[in-house]
Order: structure tokens, then sequence, then C-alpha cells
């Protein structure tokens, strides 16, 4: 943790990202109004102190609607990326455990995966199952399993000649044990990594499923959604559009340090003289 | 007397055809300490591995006390795991990296079931009589010095009072100064504890120092056995000859010509007779078999000390 | 006799978390010309990072180093960095520890041998240029060395890649070479070969060479001057029989009985403690917490290298 706040990247990192967890966290509490309540008279207001950052097409306070996005980005990302990283991570450790021809059939299951654009997936599954939040968390979940898994197949194959693990076999540990306490400690770093900088990523296509309607269903506020709709009245205001894409823009960049930062920090080598 | 641990006739021959073992056949005398010399490619981390029941043998049989390794494996992994330990080469490299001394040292106990305060008791015991300080405890195995990591190392493996320790290389990594003193640790555990000890090393004078019987390997095979003394005064066989005089100050340096073969195309006949100072011709086509020769056993046809093999009837 | 390379002060510093380690706290050494030195140390000895100073092939964490090292006229340590780059495998050459990373894996033996010939002569034909690279190889008992010169480094064993370069080392014609542990990996048999190809490059080479060992017993039967180095210090300097037979310094007495000996019995030596930290920085001797012969004395006064009898130096004063 020292490490990472080294740099100046990585502490602007941990402070927007901190910032995007809290107002994810609180937004309820802290957003100065229901991010669904219209105020149409008040429609395309500028900075005000009443409305600190305007409002959009239905007068509806963009600060609020922001704030409810940070919670809806938060919401769908560290969900599916935790389904993504569990699910992965055993499939990876499988892959690397197993005899070659079942490892070559997780490994074309991977490829297959991988070579899917989310966007096409979204549109196969709402097609067919309709639009939903849980929906959009599992179509993002399942994109990502091919990326933890071949880290984490790569991790222990690497583990797979060290003494230490052979050690324990002569101590007598059991299978069970080596996996749990030995091998999966040492294999976290690059996959904690590797959720962090997935982050930003999953931000992205939320937004962009949301832009595009296939995402969160109005009038719920995600940040591609305010996107959409300011994209949608451009001509009316250019204020929402900015005040989301930023939102947009520096939590990508927040998160992006904030996992860079890590992985300088957890990996032994970089750093050292 | 039945030995401690015995090999018979055991080959071991890798799914890519190469022979790292090819039949070994070898008692380890019960609380005794002996020797296995050899350089690499002679297949003694392979013998050390099948001993530990870490690789099947392709042929041939593992006995301990007598049963055969198999049976008592089947019968249960963990009570063959309390009777065999061995310490690896790279003493800091065995210790899990992610868990601190505290938590390696308490392990094997915990793997086996062994009542806590009990087993702790017992390490902290030898913690004392290796010379680990407490402070360490906390500490991770890349933050402490080479020494230390072997000392938790013997720590974790005696512990559970194996009747069998296989040490590979144990002054491996090793400062000259503090050699002596874990080699004297490790002596007086062995004589406390009755353990059947197996030192792999290419370090000769602690191998003659403080073992009993030499085995000295060559590509995979036994070339030499005997006692300890008799075979550093008057090696039978050519290679141990070789091995010994490479000892700085050794009187009549045998330089040997030519690589060490590959183990995958072992030469015909006697395999070391490509670089054998003294082969003959029937040393190029027939494969000499272990015989007796002044005491020692050796596997050459014209051994250094007692006869020569008999001619095999044309 | 002259001295080829003429070590002073030598101090080398370098960041670590811990606080800064002094890793050469002051080495004074001579090379002599046409002789092989054998430096002897222990882990924190500083003996690698001395050969690494040399040819200034120093990691970026390197805080402070100070000190002269005058080859031919030339401090080394001054050298600016281009001159260095020059006289580094023309005049200075070194020989690593581990055969198998010292080479390039993607170039053969041939184009390692011709890229050492063409530096020192770089008109030769191609013709010229493979013939003194087998010839090189024939001078290291390499067998067949033409098929030998288009072999990748992967391709051949531990010893033949030591040959190699001890070869890519004679066609370098260094004034100063400098190996490092280079039989440490390497098995029993295959070592005393290449020590035996040691004791001809002394003819062959005509400057000097400097055999860094942990192995006592093996650098006072190569070697003639024998420099003991502990905790980043010079404690005793001499020829290497009568270091051997007759030590000064109390850290070489007891390293040398710790020997193993053939035939002895009871307990073996060993020397208590564990090496200095190189973050400390002790007021007396450097050997003082370990010394059996230790007093007052030692531990307050720090103990330079003085000259003990014609041609043998130790830091001790017990040893004068």
């Amino acid at each position: 943790m020292r490490r990472m706040l080294a740099t100046p990247a990585g502490v602007l990192g941990a402070l927007i990202v901190g910032a995007v967890l809290l107002a994810a966290q609180f937004a309820p509490w802290i957003a100065p109004y229901d991010p669904d309540a219209l105020a149409v008279l008040d429609r395309f207001a500028g900075l005000s102190r009443a409305h600190l950052l305007g409002t959009d097409q239905l007068g509806r306070d963009l600060y609020s609607r922001l704030l409810h996005g940070a919670t809806v980005a938060m919401g769908v990302s560290l969900t599916s990326i935790a389904i993504a990283a569990l699910s992965g991570t055993a499939l990876g450790i499988l892959a690397a455990s197993v005899p070659a021809a079942w490892e070559r059939l997780i490994l074309v299951a991977f490829d297959i995966i991988a070579s899917f654009p989310s966007i096409v997936l979204a549109l196969a599954v709402v097609a067919v199952f309709g639009p939903s939040n849980a929906h959009l968390v599992g179509i993002v979940a399942v994109t990502l399993v091919p990326q933890f898994g071949r880290v984490a197949r790569a991790q222990v194959l690497t583990l797979r000649a060290a003494p230490f693990l052979e050690a324990e076999r002569i101590l007598g540990a059991s299978p069970l044990r080596i996996m749990w306490s030995h091998v999966l400690p040492n294999i976290a770093g690059p996959l904690i990594v590797l959720a962090s900088m997935e982050v930003p990523v999953v931000i992205t296509i939320e937004a962009g499923l949301s832009f595009i309607g296939l995402g969160v269903r109005p009038p719920l506020a995600s940040w591609g959604t305010l996107i959409y709709d300011g994209y949608s009245y451009l001509s009316d205001s250019t204020l929402p559009v900015l005040v989301a894409s930023l939102a947009l823009a520096a939590a990508t960049l927040g998160f992006t340090l904030f996992g860079e930062a890590l992985r300088d920090a957890v990996d032994p080598r970089a750093g050292r003289g | 007397m039945t030995p401690a641990a015995e090999l018979r006739g055991v080959g071991v021959t890798f799914p890519s055809g190469v022979g790292a073992l090819s039949n070994v056949s070898l008692g380890l005398p019960a609380g005794a300490v002996t020797g296995l010399v050899g350089e690499s490619g002679s297949g003694k981390t392979t013998l050390c591995r099948v001993l530990m029941g870490l690789q099947a043998a392709s042929s041939g049989t593992v006995l301990f006390g007598g049963e055969p390794l198999p049976a008592l494996l089947a019968r249960g992994r963990l009570a063959f795991r309390r009777q065999a330990q061995m310490l690896l080469q790279d003493a800091a490299g065995s210790l899990s990296p992610r868990m601190t001394l505290r938590r390696l040292l308490a392990e094997p106990a915990a793997i086996h079931g062994l009542p806590r305060k009990e087993a702790w008791a017992r390490t902290e015991g030898l913690m004392r009589r290796l010379g680990l300080s407490p402070d360490l405890l906390d500490k991770y195995p890349h933050q402490v010095s080479g020494g230390q990591a072997r000392r938790v190392a013997v720590a974790r493996a005696l512990v559970l009072r194996p009747a069998l320790l296989v040490a590979d290389e144990p002054t491996a990594g090793l400062d000259v100064s503090v050699q002596g003193e874990l080699l004297n640790l490790l002596l007086d555990l062995q004589a406390e504890l009755g353990l059947t000890l197996l030192v792999c090393s290419h370090n000769l004078p602690v191998i003659r120092r403080i073992t009993t019987e030499t085995v000295v390997m060559y590509l995979g095979e036994v070339v030499e056995h005997g006692p300890t003394a008799a075979l550093f005064t008057s090696p039978a066989h050519p290679y141990t000859a070789a091995l010994l005089s490479t000892r700085p100050g050794a009187p009549g340096r045998i330089t040997l010509h030519g690589e060490v073969p590959s183990p995958v195309h072992p030469p015909a006949g006697c395999r070391f007779h490509t670089r054998c100072p003294q082969a003959q011709t029937r040393c190029t086509t027939e494969h000499p078999e272990l015989r007796q020769a002044a005491g020692q056993t050796v596997r050459c046809h014209y051994p250094l000390v007692g006869d020569p093999a008999p001619q095999e009837m044309a | 006799m002259t001295a080829l390379l003429r070590i002073t002060g030598l101090h080398l510093d370098a960041r670590t978390p811990r606080g800064t380690a002094h890793i050469l706290r002051g080495i004074d050494l001579d090379v002599g010309q046409g002789r092989i030195v054998g430096v002897v140390g222990e882990s924190g000895s500083g003996k690698s990072t001395l050969a690494l100073a040399l040819l200034r092939l120093l990691p970026g964490n390197v805080t402070r180093l100070d000190g002269q090292a005058v080859m031919d006229g030339t401090d080394l340590l001054a050298l600016p960095d281009a001159a260095m780059g020059a006289w580094r495998g023309s005049r200075i050459a070194m020989i690593f520890q581990d055969p198998a990373t010292a080479l390039n894996p993607l170039f053969t033996i041939g184009t390692h041998l011709r890229d050492v010939l063409r530096r020192r002569q770089p008109g030769l034909s191609r013709a010229a240029l493979r013939t003194q690279a087998e010839a090189a190889l024939r001078r290291v008992e390499i067998a067949d060395p033409a098929a030998r010169l288009r072999a990748y480094p992967h391709e051949l064993s531990g010893g033949m890649r030591q040959r190699v370069m001890i070869a890519m080392a004679l066609l370098a014609q260094p004034t100063l070479l400098l190996a490092d542990e280079p039989t440490t990996a390497l098995d029993a048999t295959v070592e005393a070969g290449i020590i035996g190809l040691f004791r001809g490059l002394r003819a062959d080479l005509g400057g000097a060479i400097l055999f860094i060992s942990h192995d006592l017993a093996l650098v006072a039967d190569l070697c003639d001057d024998i420099a003991v180095l502990y905790g980043g210090l010079v404690v005793e300097t001499g020829p290497a029989p009568a270091v051997t037979t007759d030590p000064a310094h109390p850290y070489t007495a007891a390293l040398l009985a710790c020997a193993i000996e053939d035939g002895g019995s009871g307990r073996l030596p060993s020397i208590p403690g564990d090496v200095p930290d190189p973050v400390t920085e002790p007021p007396g001797c450097i050997f003082a917490p370990r010394c059996p012969l230790v007093e007052a004395r030692c531990r307050a006064e720090p103990q330079p290298l003085r000259p003990v009898s014609p041609g043998r130096a130790a830091a001790c004063w017990k040893a004068a």
C-alpha cells in the first residue's frame, strides 16, 4: 500500500477511486435531489448553487444523477468482475491441472468467448431474454472470464516447478491444501491487479451498452444513459453531455492509474535496482 | 538386519524416453548415515525422489522396512509421510513465500493433525537446538538468510519424527564458515532420533567425514558402493578415483576427457568407457554388472582393487 | 614486481530499502603483472561487486563509488563512460559465473567469437576470422571446433560454454581478466579441466588474472597471490602458499580451520555468528564480533591493512 502511494499517479488514482466508491456507496444520502425527480420548468439549468452541475432535459439534477450513476457503474463492474474472477480463476486452475485434452477444451472455450464482441453478445441476450440489469452483469462477466482464466492458468503453470510446492507434498499436504494455502495466495497478486485494471473497462462497457439502450433502463441513472440523454439534446445544452462524459473519463482514468500503481506495487521486480 | 529403506532393481524412464535410473539396487542401513555421490546426470536426484514416493519407478521395487512402497502409500499417505522426510536442495525455495515462519513451522503438525500444543513445544525445542531465534517467527522466507532457511526446513522435517531423512545437498549455498555448524546439528539430531540419513552431496570432504557408507552414481547407475573410509582411500571404480582426485591438493589429479554423455543415449557397454582413462575393448561392448571386489561393490570389468571381472563364456 | 592494477580506497555504497548498504568499505589491492590473484570471500564480502566495480557495470542504486583503480596509468573508476565502453572486452574482460546466461542464446558460438575478434582486429577476412576462432576453441580443448562454431549456446553443456567464454577471453587478449566464480556452477570433474585451462591462460595472456571464488582450497591451488575479503574489506593479502599455511589474520585462520579434514573426527569447525550487515558501520575491526582473539582494542579501533612481512599484509594489529 505504501508503495502505491509513492507516485503522484498512484495518489491521484487512489483519490479518484476513493471518491467514486464513496459516491457509489452513499449516493442516496449525499445526493441533494431524488435523481428521478422531474422539474421540467428548470430544464437545462446552468451551474448554480441549487444545481451544482445543472439539470438535464427533464429538469433532473445532474449532480444527483451522476452520483447514482456511480452506484450503477460500481455495482455492475464490481459484481461482474467478482463473478468473472471467481469463475475464471477456477477454470484457469482447472486448465492447468487437468490432462492436456481437457485443457485444450477449456482454452478453446476461452477463445470462443474472447472472439465475441460484448455488444453483439448483449444484443443477442437482450433479443432473446429482454433487457435487465442482471443480464448486463451476466454478459460482462462472461466476456471477462477468459482473461482471468488465462492469467490464472499461466500463474499456476509458472508455479508448478516451485520447490515449495514439492516440499509441501513431501510433508504430506493434500492437493486441496496445497491449492488453497499455497497456490492461491501466490497467484492472487496478478489476478487482483487484473481485476482492478478491468474496472475501467467494465465501466466503459456498461456505459456503452446503456448508451445504445441495451444496458440499464431509463429512468435509472447510468453514466451511459446520461451521456445519451445529453447527446440527444446537444443543441439545447452542452452541459449535460460534458458533465457526464467528464465523470466517465475521470473515473476510468482514476481506476486505470490505481490499477497500474497496484501492479507496480505487487510486482516484486518493478522498482527494484 | 532389514535395511530401513531399500531399492531393488529400480529403473526410471521418463515418458520422453530419457532413462534416469537403470537397475539401481541399494539398501540404507537403519540408523546410519549413507552418502550418495554423483554429478549432474547421475540420477541421484531421481533416486531421492523415488525413495520419497514422488516419482514412480518404471521397474523394480522400493521397500521401507521390508514393505513395498505402493502398499504403504495405499495404506495411508500421511502415515508414510511421517516416516520419510526430505530436505530439498533449495532450502529458501522450499518455504512457501507468503507464509510467515511461524505458520511454516506449525504446518507439519497441522497437516498431520498432531495435538497443537505438544507439537509446538517440540518445534520450539528444535528451534532452540538449531539456533533459530523466536524473533524470526514473524519474518517471511525471503527476509532470512540461506542458513536460517535451511534450519527452518530441518525443523519442519524433524518435528514429525521421521525414521528416514534424505538431505539433498545440505551444504549447497552455505558459506564454509557456517556449514560445520549445520552439519553438527544435523548429526546430533540424527544420533538422538536414531534417524537413517541419506546425504546427497558433491562435497566430497563432507561425505567422507559424516558417512559410514558411500554410493557413487554415474549416468543412472550405481558404479561403486562400500564403506566410506575404504572407498575414499582406495576407490575401486575409475570414476570414483577421478572424482576423488578433483579435490584440490589431492595427489595425482586424474583429468577426465570429454563431456558427460547425454542420458538419452548412454554409451554402449560400460557407460563410463567414453571418459575412462583405462577403458579397454571389452568395456566398449560388454556392460559390467555389480560385483564384489576387495570388500567394495563395483561395476567395472577392471576395477582398481581386487581382480578383473571373469570373462563371459564366448 | 610492478603492479598491473593498483586499487586504493575503493568504497561502494548502495541504496536499499533498509538504508545505505556499505558493500565495499575501502578496498586496497595490488594485482601483479603476470600473476593470478585469488580473491576469496564468503557471502557479503563484496567480491563480486568488486569485479563489477572495476568494469563499472553497476546497478542503478549505487550511491557512492570512491577510490582509485589504476591500470596502465589510467584510473578505471574515473574513465568517462564512452572510454570505459572501449576498454571493456578489449583491455578488461570478464568470465561470469553462470555459463547458461553469459552467452546470447540467439547467436552461434562462431558469432560470439568473431565479434570478439573483430573488435581486436577490425580488418580480418572471414576466412581468417574462422581460422582464429577454430584455433581458440582448440586451445580450450573443445573437440571438433568447426562444428562447434555453428552450434548455439543451448546445445553445449555448462562446461563447454565456460570453455567458450575462456576462448573469448583468449581472443580478446585483455590486460586484465576477471573471473567471477567461473567453476562454481560446474561439476567437479568438469571443474578440474577448466582450472587446468586457467593455468595455461596465465602464460597466454601476459597480463593478470583476478580469480574470484568462495573456495579457499581451490584458490590456494591455482593462484599465485591471495586476497581475503570480509565484509567489504581486504583482511589479508600475500602469496597463496604462505597465506594458506601460515595465515596472519584470524579470519583467514578460522576459514582455513573450517576446511573439513580427511580422517578428522569430532565436531566440524565453524565460525559462530553471522557476516556483518552491510547497513551497519561498526566502529572497530570488521571481524571483531566473531573473532576468537578479540580484545577491547579491536572493537574500538578500525584495523587498516598493514604490512606483516615482505609481500604480506593483514588487517589486524595482532598480526604485525
